[in-house]
């Protein structure tokens, strides 16, 4: 399925104002395409995936799968959220097999299939185990099963390894390209690590801070599996993080209220930062 | 098989009634004993005192008694509580115009009900399990309407993007997420509905703890009523320590809200 963001924009209430999340936001994702978003800490990057999940709706705009209009939320569009949103009270089998359960799949056969991508996560082991028990990464596996057994035709992974450490989520990474190469779903995700995007993803967005603005999208041609230290991957990671030098600069001083400067050479650093963790 | 039983009954990580705190009780209790001659000491009157109590027949009837009120009247406690808690949360309209009431009820101290109760019921088992019911109820009643309109939003997303609505979306998300609140409101509602029961007894005629109490002060036994208290006492920890606090501690740790 296609996904198609049409001159979107979205404000929220704020102190008794409203304050312009996005700002005339046009994007697609083509079927089976893994494009990013990447941006700095709220540029609505989040919203983009809300509205697309049919949890909110658009100022104005359209946005379309397969050319028609998102009604509101739908199982064939599934959410991986930062925080694993997982059902504290269920077991790891029980929140991967909620979603066939509630669109009514019988117990047998959704047992099947939740235990057939809990062995895909490598999370066998752990079906009893409640996500209490559970480390970060796995409660993000959890999450990641829990979505795909749904077989959805787009996935949204709303910064899905953001809280992790950096050996984790470069494994989750890999596992997670494995798995859309399996299945190729249509695949959005969002990130403010532009190491993480290039990495990853066919195509990448990259959006202003604050009201957020597509300010440009790179197209990353290189062959998977990729390798960290390829220049290319280095090349675009450069040029991104100049486009982003004034946006993350513009974020500190919303949010640190003074003038922060960011000099040139910075850009020389290693790449595998995230945006405003300087914060 | 010691230790299983005492993980069972204590589960790791729960502290119920620590030793030393019943040692330092006791101690200062006999200190108090030792200093002034007019106060009866623990070991050598008190205990003995409910000892002869539990043997005598009279004495396990009132107990017995106060038990079965109890648990009346805190089962309608928690069937009207969470039922009204419930429609409540689910019906904004009812919630609107009758949620007041529950807070109404609520801000009435379960010894206030008793005269009522009298009026309504005369001397009767009846009026203290009302008692009870007034005294108790409105506490469940306001943590399960939040409780259920308090779904936390990631929750809540999570459940939508997944295809939940509708009565499943209720029952397999709405309640669960209800659940540590409704525990919570329980929980209160036994410490409320034992003070009601208190109050009911020492203010009917229908016997029961509470009414010893009201038999031991007329004729001026200290240590009998001392020992009452003790016991009324007693119990209130032990079925909250032994029931709610842990099911509470329990319910928190499923929830991640530890």
């Amino acid at each position: 399925m296609q996904v198609d963001v049409q001159r979107v924009f979205k404000s929220f209430p704020h102190n008794g104002q409203r304050v312009d999340v996005l700002h005339d936001v046009s994007l697609t994702v083509k079927e089976g395409e893994f494009v990013c978003l990447l941006g700095p800490t709220g540029c609505g990057k989040s919203t983009i995936v809300h509205l697309i999940a049919g949890l909110e709706k658009p100022d104005r705009g359209s946005i379309l799968i397969d050319g028609k209009p998102v009604a509101g939320p739908d199982p064939s569009r599934v959410v991986v959220f930062q925080d694993a949103a997982l059902f504290p009270w269920l077991t790891v089998l029980g929140n991967v097999e909620f979603g066939l359960r509630m669109t009514g799949v019988p117990l047998r056969q959704r047992r099947a299939r939740a235990l057939e991508y809990l062995r895909l996560v490598h999370l066998s082991k752990f079906i009893h185990a409640y996500p209490h028990q559970l480390s970060g990464g796995m409660k993000q596996r959890v999450a990641i099963a829990r979505a795909l057994t749904l077989q959805p035709a787009i996935l949204l992974l709303d910064e899905p390894f953001a809280a992790l450490d950096a050996q984790t989520r470069a494994v989750l990474q890999n596992e997670l390209l494995e798995i859309w190469e399996l299945a190729r779903p249509t695949i959005l995700f969002v990130t403010h690590n532009v190491r993480e995007a290039t990495g990853l993803a066919d195509r990448v967005y990259v959006i202003s801070s604050r009201p957020g603005r597509i300010i440009n999208t790179e197209r990353i041609d290189v062959p998977r599996p990729r390798h960290a230290e390829d220049p290319r991957l280095l090349a675009h990671q450069h040029k991104i993080l100049g486009l982003l030098g004034d946006e993350v600069e513009k974020v500190l001083q919303e949010e640190l209220g003074e003038r922060v400067h960011f000099p040139e050479a910075q850009h020389a650093t290693p790449p595998d930062r995230s945006l405003g963790m300087h914060i | 098989m010691i230790r299983i039983l005492r993980n069972t009954v204590f589960p790791p990580g729960y502290s119920f009634l620590r030793p030393e705190a019943i040692l330092v009780f006791v101690g200062l209790w006999e200190l108090a004993a030792w200093l002034s001659p007019g106060w009866p000491s623990l070991i050598h009157e008190i205990f003995p005192i409910l000892r002869s109590d539990f043997a005598d027949a009279g004495f396990r009837q009132a107990l017995l008694g106060s038990v079965r009120r109890m648990v009346i009247g805190y089962t309608l406690v928690m069937l009207l509580g969470v039922g009204g808690g419930v429609l409540f949360g689910r019906l904004p309209l009812v919630d609107q115009l009758l949620g007041s009431f529950a807070v109404a009820i609520h801000a009435i101290p379960g010894a206030a009900w008793v005269p009522l109760s009298i009026l309504w019921f005369g001397m009767t088992e009846q009026a203290v399990i009302f008692t009870i019911l007034l005294g108790a109820v409105g506490i469940v009643m306001v943590e399960t309407d939040t409780g259920i309109r308090e779904v936390p939003p990631f929750i809540r997303r999570a459940a939508q993007t997944m295809g939940a609505r509708g009565v499943k979306y209720f029952w397999f998300v709405v309640v669960p997420a209800a659940i540590p609140k409704v525990v919570n409101g329980l929980r209160l509602a036994w410490a409320f509905g034992w003070r009601a029961l208190m109050a009911g007894e020492l203010l009917t005629s229908v016997g029961g703890l509470g009414q010893r109490l009201n038999q031991v002060a007329k004729t001026q036994q200290l240590d009998r009523l001392l020992a009452l208290m003790l016991l009324i006492s007693i119990i209130g920890i032990l079925v909250d320590g032994l029931i709610f606090k842990r099911l509470e501690h329990e319910v928190r740790l499923r929830w991640g809200l530890t």
